[in-house]
């Protein structure tokens, strides 16, 4: 193995560049900054945050390809891509976290962002067992944290306690899983790995590890039947950790997820594309993609919680996620990606709607939302782009999310296998979609305020992140070859 | 001297990791649940060391170290969020955990 630390360091800028933003963060904040008020130690904050994360993504883009540290991480385009994708979507979770009233602990909240997000960056890149563990569990604490962050709240640390039991659950599950992958390979690199598993059948023991780390993905990327923490977190977390785990937590989690299953278990993928499938992994992929579309989309007809709504529609949304990395054996990873990026931006910018309506007053049920274009013109205006996008409505990136997905998983073998009825069933299951996304912009665009609801103020810099966002969907939407020339 | 043979290794990895599991699908404490999760951890950690053992690498032993290192992190998390709860709802029953209801 060719140990190549200098390589290493240098390929590890972008985290670097994140770590020691968030020790900036920490040291000013504990010395300097001590007797500010809280909003201005969080501004300060966020913009040394802001300056880490664009350093990083700098770096991202000047980075060379290839394997690095005899393999431990792969630079490739998807590595490269969901970097990027990452990492715009954490600064637009920094101007969610503007918009939100400041914690008692500020610069710990922007800080603990930053070290998320460099999980997120490992989890795009590992291409080893071990860094893919702790890149995950890097992340997953951080997420845990940031979800009970609100320590004025009773229902932000119950949120916490349910993320993280599931989450706990869900890395002891992979880690086992793990552990009997080493045991029947020998090895812990995925192109090893995968070089293994050519020669070996589908023996008992490899299928209880195949359902071990696919239980652990379904709990993280909130797939059904593992879907049960979603809602409550959603509900309880701050806006602005929902807001992160709605979004760069699912892209950096799908790309992991991806390259895990296509480069590792390959050989014992099986296949949907006809009737009369292969036994694998890709089945049992298919079946909680469709559990998941179908609990997702009709759970969210029942939701009276604006945010618990948007939770359903995650669960919904990560069963069409599902149905891209199932097609990414064929059509390659741009499908999947670019559905990822474009729902965390839509995700990101609902969220951020959300934490600037609460600074009028609470913002949970669907109704709080009455008059919100009477409140506040360009909230409601940049709301409809958001959920628009979400319920796939042409020319939005949504739409186009949805088409390339779709059609990928189309041309695996059109409508005679599984794939074909899968996306069949994801595009009956987006029309059913519609009617919940239309509920909140009623309420948004069409019902009267509350007699008592005063307009609505919005902050500079949640504005700039807001039109951003909307502006990025428009601009995906209309000209999508952007993200996908990525790849 | 009896050396054990590898599949006595991972039956007593796997009865661990079930054992921890049934723990945390059924008590109803959360620092019991908690211990559980932990117990599931310490499975993964066993099966590693012993395929180690047996494969001839050393990548098992050094995967252990690591996940020692996140387990105690974890713990770290997890005590402080239950605190956290505890300050403000006074109890740790799961059964009792719910506020956040449709």
């Amino acid at each position: 193995m060719n140990l190549d630390y200098a390589g290493l360091f240098h390929a590890l800028r972008p985290e670097t560049s994140l770590v020691v933003g968030a020790l900036i963060i920490l040291g000013l904040d504990l010395s300097i900054f001590r007797r500010h008020t809280p909003v201005e130690r969080l501004n300060l904050a966020l913009w040394i945050g802001a300056l880490a994360v664009l350093a990083a993504a700098a770096h991202v883009w000047f980075a060379p390809e290839g394997p690095v540290f005899g393999g431990v991480l792969i630079l490739d385009k998807l590595a490269m891509a969901t970097r990027l994708g990452v990492l715009g979507l954490t600064l637009l979770t920094f101007g969610v976290a503007s918009a939100a009233p400041a914690p008692r602990n500020p610069a710990e909240q922007v800080a603990i962002i930053l070290f998320a997000t460099t999980g997120f960056l490992l989890m795009a890149a590992a291409q080893q067992l071990l860094l893919a563990f702790l890149a995950l569990e890097l992340a997953s604490l951080s997420l845990y944290v940031l979800a009970g962050f609100d320590k004025t709240r009773p229902e932000s640390a119950e949120a916490a306690l349910k993320y993280f039991l599931f989450g706990g659950m869900a890395a002891a599950f992979l880690l086992f899983g793990f552990s009997l992958i080493y045991g029947l390979t020998g090895s812990i690199e995925l192109p090893q790995i995968a070089g293994q598993l050519f020669h070996v059948t589908l023996s008992p023991l490899l299928v209880v590890a195949l359902v071990m780390v696919l239980v652990a993905f379904g709990f993280k990327a909130a797939a059904a039947p593992f879907h049960l923490w979603a809602p409550d977190v959603y509900e309880g977390a701050p806006t602005s950790s929902a807001a992160l785990i709605a979004s760069a937590s699912k892209l950096a989690g799908f790309t992991l997820f991806a390259r895990l299953f296509w480069r590792e278990f390959g050989a014992v993928a099986g296949s949907v594309s006809s009737a009369h499938g292969e036994p694998g992994w890709l089945p049992a992929v298919a079946v909680i993609a469709a559990v998941s579309m179908l609990i997702g989309n009709f759970g969210a007809l029942a939701q009276s919680n604006v945010r618990r709504l948007l939770a359903y529609s995650a669960i919904a949304h990560a069963g069409n996620l599902l149905l891209g990395v199932i097609a990414a054996g064929d059509a390659g990873p741009a499908p999947f990606y670019y559905y990822a990026a474009t729902y965390g931006l839509a995700t990101v910018g609902a969220f951020g709607v959300i934490a600037v309506a609460e600074r009028a007053g609470p913002c949970q049920k669907i109704t709080d939302l009455a008059g919100l274009h009477r409140r506040s013109p360009l909230l409601a205006g940049c709301l409809a782009v958001f959920v628009l996008s979400l319920a796939g409505i042409p020319p939005l990136a949504g739409f186009f999310g949805k088409f390339t997905v779709f059609s990928a998983a189309l041309q695996m073998g059109g409508l005679a296998g599984p794939a074909g009825w899968l996306a069949m069933l994801a595009i009956a299951l987006s029309a059913l979609a519609l009617y919940y996304y239309l509920v909140i912009l009623k309420q948004a665009l069409v019902a009267k305020p509350a007699p008592d609801a005063a307009p609505i103020a919005v902050p500079a810099i949640a504005k700039l992140a807001l039109v951003l966002a909307a502006g990025l969907i428009v601009l995906f939407g209309v000209n999508p070859s952007l993200l996908l020339g990525l790849f | 001297m009896i050396h054990a043979t590898l599949h006595a290794y991972v039956a007593l990895s796997a009865a661990l990791f079930a054992i921890g599991l049934l723990g945390v699908l059924i008590r109803r404490n959360t620092l019991v649940v908690f211990m559980c999760l932990e117990l599931m951890l310490v499975a993964s950690t066993l099966g590693l060391v012993a395929f180690s053992r047996f494969n001839g690498t050393d990548d098992g032993n050094v995967f252990v170290f690591f996940i020692l290192t996140v387990a105690a992190a974890e713990v770290a998390v997890g005590l402080a969020i239950i605190v956290a709860l505890f300050r403000k709802r006074q109890t740790i029953q799961v059964d009792e955990l719910n506020t956040l209801k449709h």
